[in-house]
């Protein structure tokens, strides 16, 4: 007997190629959504044919998606882009009508029927969220006023995409009456998930996270039975799974745990969103891809140029600085990797063929890679061309200097040892950004005028929040060895650091990696003790002095402040022995 | 959307309610996960998952592989290993009895034992992971055991696979397997790094890069016709990684595995059947085994190599589960026929009830323990104290000091240096050596009225407690209107309760660590000390004199 069950190979050739592929882009700088189109193409049909996608596949495939916007729907944190909003509206909507248009005229020019291209346009009115948002954070601009008003467009997009997808799945319609009410009973239903998830997430949602927040795997599976669910509904009302799930997201973005969940539901949309782009590759036949190349790269040299005048013209129209518009505009020039998902869905629902599939990838394609480019040099590209757009420059602006938190302080872990530092940071700093991993805190330090951010630092988008590279002091109070280092690398040059450790190995290790004071709270703690021994022993006034002081110290609320302190939860260990180390909160 | 996707869906909404009654009740999620697949396969057929499952099971070994930290282990390995022999030893082979007993075939009874003799990893780990933190000696015992555990399980993997027992077929089997291995191991010391590299910083790139690998591993496992366990665990091997550099990846694929690992338990319990009696007396059989009879070998064990009544005790009730080794194996047997429906059965309720009753056990560690001593099972023997104690005849007016680690031989240094006779308690055996250097100390329990009586706690001036422990603080209470005691406690409320209740001090180190912090800060914000200059003088007193260390 073999006890080996064979692992479907097609999700091991799919994983491996990938992973390959993508490391291969990385060295060019392309983005792996690219890299993983391509791994789809070289194993499907189109040149080797090794992979046909079987049922596991397409699960995850469509598993996929639905995370992708549940990822989405978590990122929609209303509170971020609310004071742009207006002006984002104002952006957004006349340049998806306006992009489509040329889509659709310019894939008529091409020689495409009337309705292939009216979706064409429709395909290619977004611009890629996976691109921009990635690009942008990972240059960390993506809280810069550029950043934000693309991101809030991209936001709105998404909206728009995810009602797009349901009316595809809805079939083909009869007639434009037909569409009318498809859309109407859409985006009625919409608006009754939307409404569940808001009532859900007002009052079930803090109640049943709140308890659960602090154990991660609980955390993570309970938020994807949350989606799971929402899926489930919306398949059951005839609506998309991708619906469902963005619906679900939405209501958990307004939780003060958002932020950490999307850490962690990140690596898993990931991996399953990869299986989706290659499986979109695998569906592309040789024949498909190049019955349409020239009109391909036509088309993207047009739409990349429109889109950009369009772009700059609305966000100029809005009275944002040269700058502002330029960059802003440039960033968003790609076509979206949600031409292939409407793309995908058209075919599946009969509206379009495979050959048209396949002219969506190669504009996205062509598109995607250059974009990335543009991103990456965008200042660059605003100071050699700004000269040539002179004529838009303005006297007064409505740019606001958005950037939030730059010489700031940030405090992580609130406990006994910060909880005396902070009201002296207070005094120092305007702004002090508090990362912490119990929710009351969370709560309290809000109410009592800090920032402060629920969720583990171990994470590097919490400590993006946090602005670690732009913060003039931190002070962390895990003693963490790993936790610490990442942070060490995070901050920047003229960062002040204090960190905790519990052995002086640790506390060596640290100042190696730049830290600027270690506190060895056991240390302090057993060096106080030896002298309050030798006190006791040889001067009593002395000792018993230096004890009040210390017991007042711990029971005068008004000396440090008087902000709750959550006693956690502790299994009671009673078995003793070697002194604890006094480690303070460190997970 | 198709038919594996409602099914998950089923899954999971069935399995996030679960979760949320164990977070309620404070019990580990993965006996939930299982009883919600039990509910959820009434209404969908657990078996469409099944590939899934194995995607689960692949990642389950892969994270124990990528734990196995051999430089943390290693000093603490020769305890760990006699325990855990004998645990495997005595659960498995009184399991394969009891099989036989009942009429089971002799493979099949095979299966019982390898379930009463390993014990859980996550759900162990998850309950002694504090106590390991602390350093405190059973955490430090327990991780050393399951750690040879989990070797054990890998071996007994391999050798089942084996077709024909014939000593040619043995030696490619392990052969290959050891290979597997050893390829784990090298490409962690060769390759990793370098692929970190190529990854340039993207976690989402080592993510990938990561999954690829164990992919390849599973598979130069199937083409060497050896598990895909072994091939997952080598993959494991392949990753362990400074937790530092990588840690955006280890929480990518802490993601990854959770919602796999979900999968493949629900399915797990999905595949149960209605259990008929015969089922059920075998699981509760094996249940007794687990519960009972591995603690008391356990604990035997444990005190036999020197550890106090009350460590051992606390070392047997955090081991006495059934382990997801078991289930993993009894899954692959029984998806290829090997297994039987029933046994099946057995071995999965066994698993799901003593995950839940070894939580409880380890909860109410100290009631345990009681009762073991109160009825007689267990006797504080005097003779074992007077064995590894010196004491002088006659003590008086001296300090005692409870707790040898770096505070206390820090502490009964000064008041050597002070000319104050004193006297220090420890119960760590690893410490013997440097207790034997002292005057005078007693190895034993702190909490015992024997070890009190030895140290002659009540005729003494002070008391130092380093130990954070409130049941020992709150019965040195008993003694503060003859005694100065000066005790230790992790949160203020506890040190102002100790106060209240007659305690003279109270040490709180994070508040001690407040104080100099807030001093430290203020001078440097306000630029009468420059960050350079602090943390050139404190690295220079560091390296100056860096005091003994242990476990580092």
């Amino acid at each position: 007997m073999s006890p080996q069950i064979a692992l479907a190979t097609e999700f091991a050739f799919i994983v491996v190629t990938a992973a390959i592929v993508s490391f291969l882009a990385k060295q060019t700088g392309q983005p792996t959504i690219v890299a993983y189109i391509v791994a789809g193409l070289l194993l499907g049909p189109a040149v080797f044919g090794v992979v046909t996608p079987g049922e596991l596949t397409e699960a995850m495939a469509e598993l996929g998606l639905a995370f992708l916007l549940f990822l989405l729907g978590i990122k929609l944190q209303l509170s971020a882009i609310k004071d742009i909003l207006r002006p984002i509206v104002r952006i957004s909507i006349p340049q998806m009508a306006l992009v489509c248009l040329t889509g659709a005229v310019t894939t008529m020019a091409l020689g495409f029927p009337l309705w292939e291209s009216v979706l064409i346009g429709l395909a290619v009115m977004y611009s890629s969220t996976a691109v921009v948002v990635k690009t942008l954070t990972d240059k960390d601009e993506a809280t810069s006023l550029p950043g934000k008003i693309d991101i809030g467009v991209l936001l709105v997009q998404d909206i728009v995409v995810v009602v797009l997808l349901a009316l595809l799945a809805a079939g083909r319609p009869d007639s434009v009456v037909d569409v009318g009410l498809t859309l109407g009973l859409i985006l009625l239903l919409l608006s009754l998930i939307a409404l569940a998830a808001v009532v859900a997430s007002r009052y079930l949602l803090p109640v049943v996270f709140k308890r659960i927040a602090e154990d991660r795997e609980a955390f993570l599976l309970l938020a994807i039975a949350w989606a799971f669910l929402f899926v489930f509904v919306a398949e059951t009302l005839a609506l998309s799974v991708e619906i469902g799930a963005f619906v679900a997201g939405l209501a958990i973005a307004q939780l003060p745990y958002s932020t950490e969940l999307q850490d962690r539901v990140t690596p898993l949309t990931n991996l399953f969103i990869l299986i989706f782009f290659v499986s979109v590759g695998l569906q592309l036949e040789a024949a498909a891809l190049v019955v349409y190349w020239q009109e391909a790269i036509i088309a993207a040299i047009v739409l990349m140029v429109t889109k950009f005048w369009i772009f700059f013209l609305l966000i100029d129209n809005q009275d944002f600085s040269l700058e502002t518009t330029f960059l802003a505009s440039v960033n968003m020039i790609q076509i979206s990797e949600f031409a292939l998902v409407v793309g995908a869905a058209a075919v599946a629902g009969g509206f379009i063929g495979e050959p048209v599939l396949g002219f969506l990838s190669l504009v996205a394609l062509c598109t995607m890679s250059i974009s990335v480019y543009v991103i990456s040099y965008n200042h660059q590209l605003y100071e050699r061309l700004s000269p040539f757009f002179r004529r838009w420059e303005r006297e007064t602006d409505r740019d606001v200097d958005e950037r939030a938190h730059t010489d700031h302080a940030v405090v992580i872990g609130y406990d006994a040892v910060t909880r005396n530092v902070i009201p002296l940071l207070a005094a120092y700093f305007d702004d002090i950004v508090i990362i912490d991993r119990t929710v009351d805190h969370v709560t309290a330090l809000s109410e009592a005028g800090y920032t402060a951010i629920y969720g583990d630092f171990r994470h590097a988008v919490i400590r993006k929040k946090a602005g670690l590279t732009r913060a003039s002091f931190v002070l962390s109070s895990t003693a963490a060895v790993d936790a610490n280092k990442a942070l060490l690398g995070d901050v920047g040059p003229e960062t002040t650091v204090f960190v905790e450790a519990e052995w002086t190995g640790d506390a060596l290790e640290l100042y190696d990696h730049g830290a600027d004071y270690v506190i060895l709270s056991p240390q302090l703690a057993a060096e106080r003790l030896a002298t309050y021994l030798t006190w006791y022993f040889e001067d009593r006034s002395r000792f018993t002095t230096a004890l009040d002081r210390d017991i007042e110290l711990l029971a005068d609320p008004t000396q440090g402040s008087d902000l709750p302190l959550h006693s956690q939860h502790r299994e009671e260990s009673d078995a003793w022995s070697v002194d604890r180390s006094g480690g303070t909160s460190d997970e | 959307m198709s038919e594996l996707l409602t099914t998950l869906s089923v899954l999971f909404i069935v399995g996030g309610t679960f979760v949320l009654l164990a977070n309620y009740a404070r019990l580990p999620t993965v006996p939930f996960l299982i009883l919600a697949g039990v509910v959820s396969g009434l209404f969908v057929d657990e078996r469409l998952t099944l590939e899934l499952a194995q995607w689960g099971i692949a990642f389950l070994v892969f994270s124990f592989g990528a734990g196995v930290q051999f430089e943390a282990v290693e000093p603490v390995l020769g305890d760990g290993e006699l325990i855990a022999l004998g645990q495997v030893g005595v659960g498995g082979v009184l399991g394969v009895v009891f099989g036989l007993f009942v009429g089971l075939a002799g493979f099949q009874a095979v299966f019982l034992g390898v379930a009463a003799a390993l014990s859980s990893t996550i759900v162990g780990t998850a309950l002694i992971e504090q106590d390991i933190r602390n350093r405190l000696v059973h955490g430090r015992l327990a991780e050393s055991i399951q750690f040879v555990q989990d070797l054990l399980a890998i071996v007994f993997v391999l050798v089942i696979g084996i077709e024909t027992v014939t000593p040619s077929s043995v030696v490619m089997t392990v052969g290959s397997g050891l290979a597997v291995l050893a390829a784990g191991v090298l490409v962690n010391r060769l390759v990793f790094d370098r692929i970190g590299r190529l990854a340039g910083g993207s976690d989402e790139l080592m993510i990938v890069g990561v999954v690829a690998l164990l992919v390849a591993f599973l598979a130069a496992a199937e083409f060497a016709g050896i598990s895909i366990v072994v091939g997952a665990f080598a993959a494991g091997l392949a990753v362990r990684v400074d937790p530092a550099a990588y840690i955006g990846v280890l929480n990518g694929v802490d993601s990854i595995t959770t919602f796999f690992a979900a999968v493949f338990f629900m399915t797990v319990g999905g595949l149960l059947t209605v259990p008929t009696p015969t089922v059920l007396f075998t699981a509760g059989v094996l249940v007794l085994l687990t519960a009972i009879v591995k603690p008391a070998v356990t604990i035997l064990l444990a005190s036999y190599q020197g550890y106090t009544d009350r460590s051992a005790v606390l070392t047997g009730v955090s081991l006495d589960q059934v382990s997801e080794f078991a289930l993993i194996i009894a899954i692959e047997a029984f998806l290829l026929g090997l297994l039987l429906q029933s046994v099946f059965d057995a071995i999965i309720l066994a698993a799901a009830v003593t995950m839940i009753s070894s939580t409880l056990s380890s909860r109410h560690s100290q009631w345990c323990y009681r009762l073991l001593v109160n009825s007689g099972v267990l006797q504080h023997r005097h003779e074992r104290v007077d064995e590894r104690s010196s004491v002088p005849d006659t003590l008086s007016d001296h300090v005692v000091i409870i707790g040898f680690g770096r505070q206390g031989q820090q502490l009964a240094d000064r008041c050597t240096a002070l000319n104050q006779p004193v006297v220090v308690i420890e119960n760590d055996p690893a410490l013997l050596a440097q207790l034997e250097s002292t005057p005078a100390y007693v190895f034993g329990d702190a909490m015992e009225p024997y070890v009190w009586e030895k140290a002659a706690i009540e005729q003494a001036t002070l008391i130092v407690s380093t130990v954070e422990s409130t049941r020992l603080s709150e019965q040195l209470l008993g003694l503060a209107d003859t005694v100065d005691l000066m005790l230790r406690a992790e949160l203020i409320a506890d040190a102002l309760a100790l106060l209240e209740e007659g305690a003279l001090y109270v040490t709180v180190p994070d508040v001690l660590a407040a104080e100099r912090l807030t001093d430290l800060i203020e001078a440097v914000v306000e630029g009468d000390r420059s960050p350079e200059e602090l943390r050139d003088a404190h690295r220079q007193q560091l390296s100056a004199n860096i005091p003994p260390e242990r476990y580092d």
